[in-house]
């Protein structure tokens, strides 16, 4: 703004090179704007991964290299794999996990989907399991997604005491009901998944 | 002179006895971490590489489109009426937890009346995972849900994609249900609290 006021009482050809001037603060404004933005994403990128990621990478690791190691991957294979090969398999471990007392106990950090998400694939890449069983193995170990943080959630969406009285067992008995369902549309979604071989 | 011989003898051949037991030991509990560092090496160079660089765009568009935007949208999904209902647990759910990621996204509730809002909480914490294929910035604490069993259809050599987008679409498919569901179910509850309340007092 400055630059406008003194260049006024300037000549023509000075007062071009203001306009000029003033085109390459904007643009080197706006370019500098687009360099910050993808400079701190970049920053929050690398947070996330350095504190959240990895970390349970770690965790992961650690589990798979004793599954696999100690044989106990084989053994659970012969109690998961028959499971997780069928609808009706599926249906079980998914019912089983959306029992309302069971589903807040296993929601925490999703630790539980993650641990038996990794054992399925684990088995998914041995060959015991049919891969377009991938689908609803992905929806099955997952019924109780956020049963957890249920009065968490609503106090962030601000909810008053009674509506979380109701909302906390309505949450609990729709995932008996939906949990199955979501199943059943993914073993009909999976069709076609990975079966040209 | 014969100390020496002694040594060269039990290095030529396994240690038996005490000793050979624990060296197997300690050969074996050395092997339980060395298969899970072969597992945790695969998985920095096979998906961190990939993941910051999708991260850092997606991240970089959420700035560049401001959250303020979606909040706007929030107050137009609270009306009733069946036509609203996509709008609720379908669309609004998407884009909190796109723009907001877990667990900030349950935070756009807050433009929905009371009788609404389990429901869409249930709806929007139903996509936190099913958004990881393609968008796995909305949620990089819980990504192994998907990465794990992902991993079993990488080792045999199919592309993910396929899978990422089905799981995308069934879970959309999934958050309407769920949300439609639950606010009957809420409805009824709330009913029910009210009505004993009345006899109480």
């Amino acid at each position: 703004m400055s630059t406008s006021t003194t260049e006024k009482p300037k000549s023509a050809g000075a007062g071009v090179a203001g306009k000029a001037s003033s085109v390459l603060v904007r643009v080197g404004k706006a370019v500098g704007g687009v360099v910050g933005v993808l400079y701190q994403a970049g920053r929050d990128t690398i947070d996330t991964v350095i504190r959240n990621i990895i970390p349970f990478m770690a965790f992961v690791s650690v589990i798979v290299g004793i599954v696999n190691y100690t044989g106990l991957g084989n053994a659970l294979a012969n109690v998961v794999a028959p499971l997780a090969s069928s609808l009706i398999g599926l249906l079980a471990i998914c019912i089983f996990c959306a029992i309302p007392v069971l589903s807040p106990v296993l929601g925490p950090g999703a630790v539980i989907a993650q641990v038996v998400g990794v054992l399925l694939g684990t088995r998914i890449g041995a060959g015991d399991i049919p891969p377009q069983y991938a689908l609803p193995a992905l929806f099955a170990i997952n019924p109780q997604v956020g049963c957890d943080f249920i009065p968490v959630g609503l106090a962030l969406g601000e909810a008053e005491p009674e509506t979380v009285e109701a909302g906390v067992p309505a949450v609990l008995f729709s995932r008996l009901v939906t949990g199955p369902i979501a199943v059943v549309i993914a073993y009909f979604a999976s069709f076609g998944l990975y079966s040209s071989n | 002179m014969s100390v020496l011989a002694a040594t060269d003898t039990s290095q030529a051949q396994d240690p038996t006895g005490f000793f050979g037991v624990l060296a197997h030991a300690a050969e074996w509990f050395i092997g339980l971490f060395q298969a899970g560092a072969t597992n945790f090496v695969g998985l920095l160079t096979g998906i961190i590489p990939l993941l910051i660089v999708l991260l850092t765009a997606v991240n970089a568009l959420v700035r560049a489109i401001g959250v303020e935007r979606i909040e706007r949208f929030g107050e137009m999904a609270a009306r009733p009426g069946i036509q609203w209902y996509p709008v609720r647990y379908l669309v609004l759910p998407v884009l909190s937890v796109f723009f907001l990621t877990n667990p900030m996204c349950y935070t756009m509730g807050r433009f929905l009346p009371e009788k609404y809002k389990p429901a869409f909480y249930d709806s929007s914490v139903s996509f936190v995972h099913p958004i990881l294929g393609l968008f796995p910035h909305a949620n990089p604490g819980e990504l192994f849900v998907y990465y794990g069993i992902a991993a079993g259809i990488t080792t045999l050599g199919f592309g993910l994609g396929d899978l990422a987008v089905r799981f995308l679409l069934v879970g959309l498919v999934v958050i309407l249900i769920r949300g439609v569901v639950t606010e009957l179910i809420t409805a009824r509850l709330l009913a029910r609290n009210t009505r004993t309340e009345g006899a109480l007092a």
